[in-house]
């Protein structure tokens, strides 16, 4: 009788959970995921919220944080701002990249720099819910009790020499992004974490100015 | 006449070229060096290259390992990392990871280059010399190419400034912002004199958000 309650324990875990993501499951059917989060994105307008980000180095054993402020407007506007442990702030308008670090102002453009672009376009993709329909990646989605995962893995070469995958955590609530993870060939990874999300409130034209 | 003023041209040129060749030599004193010494054990720089043009931005980590060794990485602002280096505890250098666009022979020799000397490595005293100029005592320690030299105030106070130099004249120039004697400085700009436009800027994160 034990024997068998425990295969059949054994048998349950197997199939409902996946060993590199524990809790998680593979969606059988992620054409239902898909239109649900088309929808929900259509409707979200942009988005502010805090974020913090932790860079760890896996052989060193080290942990950068930082932490700071963003905000997104549809389509392709995005602000982050660094705070804290420096002053970083990043601008993608369109095409164009604004950077200032400090008190140096340097603008770049996206068209101009393939690796800036591709990796702008993953977090554009990621916040504004087009990652789906990114060609550089091939994607599967999972979900737990309040959370999809959104794994993205790299098909171009640019990418793939860059990421081992890509994971976005979608909150099941409202179809955000919570966070972001990325993960590198060499085991580094960095995650991003949003919190205290604003969804749809105006956000004024000069957040996103290049100047 | 007009082989007269060739002749003066070309004097003076050898001499302008040859920075070093008519300094005084003096008897090297290896204590004097070993007491300024910088102590990288656990440090991170935010940081700025810009070369030829191009500007990035980052964090440099650099970070005393239990066997000895010492790492040097570089990621920007978002996590991605640019580059792994590791030295050894004695000599050598290894490549542990670098993005494609970095991965060019002439950059990793160079800062290999730069990293050595920051740290103080490749110091052989038995063939080590000093030299006196201005006022300066040049600390010269021969490398496989060229020499590294550390350059001091003449009581050994103060380590104005370190520059890596071929034959005849500097390559590359250091210079530490605030006390080096073992601890990490606070920051280092770097100039290369024979790539144009190729300098590095590091300023410690002094935050308890960087760990």
């Amino acid at each position: 009788m034990i024997k068998t309650v425990s295969l059949v324990c054994f048998i349950l875990c197997f199939i409902n959970s996946n060993g590199q993501y524990p809790g998680f499951t593979l969606l059988n059917n992620p054409e239902t995921f898909k239109k649900s989060f088309a929808l929900a994105t259509a409707t979200t307008e942009s988005i502010q919220s805090d974020f913090k980000q932790e860079k760890s180095l896996s052989m060193l054993s080290e942990n950068i944080n930082s932490s700071g402020k963003f905000w997104y407007r549809k389509k392709d506007k995005i602000r982050m701002e660094y705070i804290q442990p420096y002053s970083y702030i990043m601008i993608l308008n369109g095409g164009k990249i604004f950077i200032k670090e400090g008190q140096k102002e340097n603008k770049i453009s996206a068209n101009s720099n393939k690796i800036f672009r591709q990796v702008n376009r993953i977090l554009i993709d990621c916040i504004g819910g087009s990652m789906l329909e990114n060609p550089d990646f091939q994607s599967r989605i999972l979900e737990s009790s309040g959370t999809f995962l959104v794994e993205l893995t790299p098909v171009t070469k640019n990418l793939k020499d860059l990421y081992k995958n890509i994971n976005i955590l979608i909150d099941k609530k409202d179809y955000t992004a919570t966070s972001i993870e990325m993960f590198e060939l060499s085991g580094d990874k960095t995650i991003i974490r949003f919190q205290n999300k604003i969804l749809n409130e105006p956000i004024n034209d000069p957040v996103f100015n290049i100047p | 006449m007009t082989r007269f003023l060739i002749f003066h041209s070309l004097f003076c040129l050898s001499i302008s070229c040859n920075q070093y060749r008519y300094m005084q030599k003096i008897p090297s004193d290896e204590s004097c060096i070993e007491k300024l010494k910088p102590d990288f054990h656990h440090v991170v720089y935010k940081t700025s290259v810009d070369v030829i043009g191009k500007h990035i931005s980052g964090l440099l980590v650099v970070k005393h390992m239990p066997d000895n060794s010492t790492r040097v990485v570089f990621t920007n602002e978002m996590g991605l990392s640019y580059f792994d280096f590791g030295f050894p505890p004695d000599s050598g250098f290894k490549v542990y990871s670098i993005i494609p666009q970095m991965n060019k022979e002439g950059l990793v020799r160079t800062l290999r280059k730069d990293f050595e000397l920051l740290q103080f490595r490749n110091m052989d005293n038995s063939k080590s010399y000093a030299l006196k100029a201005s006022g300066l005592i040049y600390h010269a320690y021969p490398q496989a190419e060229g020499a590294n030299y550390y350059i001091t105030d003449s009581n050994c106070r103060q380590l104005v400034k370190m520059q890596r130099a071929s034959a005849k004249k500097p390559v590359m120039e250091a210079v530490i912002f605030g006390d080096s004697r073992n601890i990490s400085p606070d920051s280092i700009s770097i100039r290369h004199f024979n790539i144009s436009h190729f300098s590095i800027t590091l300023k410690q994160i002094t935050s308890p958000a960087a760990q």
